[in-house]
């Protein structure tokens, strides 16, 4: 008997299958969604209703190698446009304020004022964090994007396009809610399999956020 | 005139080593044995990092892992991987990620000696000399081309500091608070040959 027969056509069919069924089961309880044309319309306009958004959120970032995780707890703010806030509160404080194209960040030592401009990681941040609240990154060029729906909500798959992105991210996952349009959690995925997932709750949509909020 | 003479005051101050007071004393056996560092818990630290200026801030994995090795990863505080440091039990190094960012050899080699010094691997396997100046002694291992010293008082009651120099230069030291040396509650290595200090909290998990 031959040991090194090298596989047949039927073998790679076959391999080809399961991988392609793995790739559609990835999302459990998630189909595409049919018509993406019709989807990003949709989903331009109806985030485009959301003036702000208070929120409360939970991250959790797993590394998966290391078996080791950490919980973080702050409070988010967004106002349109260009407008985020998010406050670290436990178990360190962290500020981040972005406005247009200033940025705030106050750690437990120091606080730092960037104008984004002037750093192109910084903008590429800050352009992602408020396409993703403001319902703008499906027309981003730093992503190609595939969309997959459940009864509730949607599952927004952006992989990034540039090489400088995808050295920090594999992929970013983006829960939406179907009833408002509204972000219910981020996942990012790092290329080393560790993951990052922000996950709000106690969510306000259009109540009035004061501009000093996003004072710098 | 009187210029040039504090020129060279100064510049004889500059060169006379940070070591020079240090006079031999016999080691004490047992004090080494037990004021040896003996490396750090699992834990989670908040970090900043003060360079030339620049100052980042993010969060501090010290893990000790089932085959004795310790991986020391640095993510920011939205969860980005940084860089990730194994030191294996022989005290071999690798990096296994660094961002391209940090991915430069002086940036990973003077990162590698301040966390091996922390974990106080150039302890581990002792031939110890000593010294002392003033109420310190100084418990030495040669390194390659410095010497790594931990610091006691003269009773041996505390453990002082932790320090690389070359013969003439003090170099890195690590100063810790804290009941518990295998979990401090704050951690600070600070270069004494440029502006670089690395400051650590532990977090209390909610």
């Amino acid at each position: 008997m031959n040991s090194n027969r090298k596989p047949g056509v039927p073998v790679w069919m076959f391999l080809i299958l399961i991988a392609g069924a793995a790739r559609a089961q990835q999302y459990t309880g998630y189909k595409p969604v049919a018509d993406l044309p019709a989807f990003k319309q949709r989903f331009a306009t109806e985030s485009q209703k959301v003036q702000t958004i208070t929120a409360d959120f939970t991250q959790e970032k797993v590394l998966t190698a290391l078996t080791e995780k950490i919980t973080s707890y702050g409070k988010f703010w967004f106002k349109r446009s260009n407008r985020v806030r998010i406050d670290y509160t436990k178990p360190f404080t962290y500020r981040m304020v972005m406005n247009g194209d200033k940025m705030l960040v106050r750690d437990e030592q120091k606080e730092n004022r960037i104008n984004v401009r002037s750093n192109k990681l910084f903008q590429q941040v800050n352009r992602i964090m408020i396409d993703c609240v403001q319902g703008t990154i499906l027309d981003s060029k730093d992503f190609t994007s595939r969309v997959f729906e459940n009864d509730k909500q949607y599952l927004l798959e952006m992989t990034p396009a540039s090489k400088s992105l995808k050295e920090f991210f594999k992929t970013i996952v983006l829960v939406v809610d179907k009833k408002d349009y509204s972000v219910k959690s981020i996942e990012m995925n790092e290329p080393a399999g560790d993951v990052t997932t922000i996950l709000f709750s106690n969510k306000t949509l259009n109540a009035a956020v004061a501009d000093e909020v996003f004072a710098l | 005139m009187r210029y040039l003479r504090y020129s060279l005051l100064l510049l004889l101050g500059a060169c006379a080593s940070a070591y020079k007071g240090l006079r031999p004393v016999a080691v004490d056996p047992s004090c080494a044995a037990r004021m040896a560092p003996q490396g750090l818990g699992t834990a989670w630290y908040t970090t900043s990092v003060d360079v030339i200026g620049k100052h980042i801030s993010g969060l501090l994995l010290v893990k000790q892992m089932p085959d004795s090795s310790t991986r020391v990863v640095f993510t920011n505080e939205a969860g980005v991987t940084f860089f990730d440091f194994a030191f294996a039990a022989d005290g071999s190094f690798s990096a296994r990620q660094v961002i391209k960012q940090l991915n430069k050899k002086p940036v990973i080699e003077t990162l590698r000696k301040d966390f091996a010094l922390v974990l106080g691997l150039p302890f581990r396997n002792g031939a110890w000399q000593a010294w002392q100046e003033g109420d310190e002694v100084y418990y030495g291992v040669a390194q390659k081309k410095e010497t790594a010293y931990f610091i006691t008082g003269p009773d041996c009651a505390s453990l002082r500091r932790l320090e690389t120099g070359s013969r003439r230069k003090r170099k890195v030291t690590v100063e810790q608070t804290g009941n518990n040396a295998l979990l401090p509650d704050t951690i600070i290595v600070r270069h004494h040959t440029f502006a670089m200090t690395i400051s650590l909290r532990k977090l209390e998990r909610p």
